[in-house]
């Protein structure tokens, strides 16, 4: 189905269909969650202005994710040189639980925490195509097509980011038990 | 020999295509070292996703942002922007519109001429000035519209110029010529 983007039922349609894919790619750059949302926004913003006709649902999605991962790689190097390290992880967020809940969610931060500094230390190339393989769930072809790839070169890299992953996060597995 | 680790990593992704796939399977049913692979990667994509931030906290401002977007994109600029347009007019052009309903009233008079009976039925009130006798044409001023081509040439003559005239696309005869 053709999607066009000033049209305001299409609009809804895209909005509805890949804000959550958006925010969580967005969020898993920049790590904070105030600034994943504005950029989301401003992703969604650009999507009306640009005023362009896609020729189905997944062309719009393609787009959105450029824009996002653009925006969000864009926002991390130009706060890079203002170390706002301390800033992001004051601004984690914690999913408000019961206080039953405490110790479930100390591991999920410590999970959280170590899966965060595995995938930072990979490079930027792998970085981007494992993310969209496991968190946002995409095939290679989505995500060829998402980073102007090869599907080839996406399965290559999707192998090298779980070889460094598995080499990062498996040995402190393998200590913990 | 077991299988590259690399299409074990497609096939966990459901990646591979045929006949691949049906290798892979057939190797994994006796090979437990490739299936420990498989498990490996598996986890660090299940931990990946454990790590994950959780629907409800991602999506805390999908409706606000929204309704944000379409008062800006879809009402304020269907609606109220289209409202606004309208007293944005520039001045050059309200000028020109302006100018434009003057030429079409005035015009109405100088083209169909102006009866007093026809303006009093109009405009009452405008039929005393407006009679004939009163309108003095714009295009009354001396303009060489207003001369025909033998008053130009009289006047010309009069004034001691050598006036040659030939009309386009005409060649002199060359009889004349030769005179």
């Amino acid at each position: 189905m053709e999607i066009k983007s000033t049209d305001r039922d299409d609009f809804r349609l895209v909005y509805d269909a890949n804000y959550h894919l958006l925010v969580q790619v967005i969020m898993h750059i920049v790590y904070n969650l105030e600034v994943a949302e504005d950029l989301t926004q401003e992703a969604f913003e650009r999507f009306y202005v640009k005023n362009m006709t896609f020729p189905s649902e997944d062309d719009a999605k393609y787009w959105l994710l450029r824009v996002a991962k653009n925006l969000a790689l864009n926002h991390v190097r130009r706060n890079k040189r203002e170390g706002e390290m301390v800033e992001k992880v004051k601004h984690m967020p914690h999913a408000a639980q019961d206080d039953r809940d405490g110790e479930r969610e100390a591991i999920d931060a410590e999970n959280r925490r170590e899966v965060r500094a595995a995938i930072e230390a990979l490079p930027e190339n792998l970085r981007m195509v494992i993310q969209l393989r496991e968190f946002s769930g995409l095939d290679y072809k989505s995500i060829a097509r998402v980073l102007g790839i090869s599907e080839t070169n996406v399965k290559v890299r999707v192998f090298r980011a779980r070889k460094k992953l598995e080499e990062a996060l498996g040995s402190e597995e393998r200590d913990v038990y | 020999m077991c299988i590259d680790a690399q299409m074990l990593s497609a096939y966990l992704d459901g990646e591979l295509k045929e006949p691949y796939r049906t290798q892979v399977e057939e190797h994994l049913e006796h090979c437990p070292a490739c299936r420990n692979h498989i498990a490996d990667m598996k986890a660090v994509g299940d931990r990946m996703r454990e790590s994950d931030y959780k629907a409800e906290v991602l999506n805390r401002r999908k409706d606000d942002i929204f309704q944000m977007l379409d008062r800006k994109y879809f009402q304020d600029g269907k609606k109220v922007s289209f409202i606004r347009r309208r007293f944005e007019i520039s001045m050059p052009s309200l000028v020109t519109a302006a100018a434009a309903v003057v030429f079409i009233f005035v015009g109405g008079f100088m083209f169909f001429g102006s009866s007093s009976e026809q303006t009093a039925d109009i405009l009452p009130a405008f039929a005393v000035q407006a009679d004939s006798s009163n309108i003095r044409y714009v295009s009354d001023e001396a303009t060489l519209d207003n001369f025909t081509l033998e008053e130009i040439l009289r006047y010309l003559d009069d004034k001691g110029y050598n006036v040659d005239i030939s009309l386009k696309g005409l060649q002199p005869l060359e009889t004349v010529k030769a005179e």
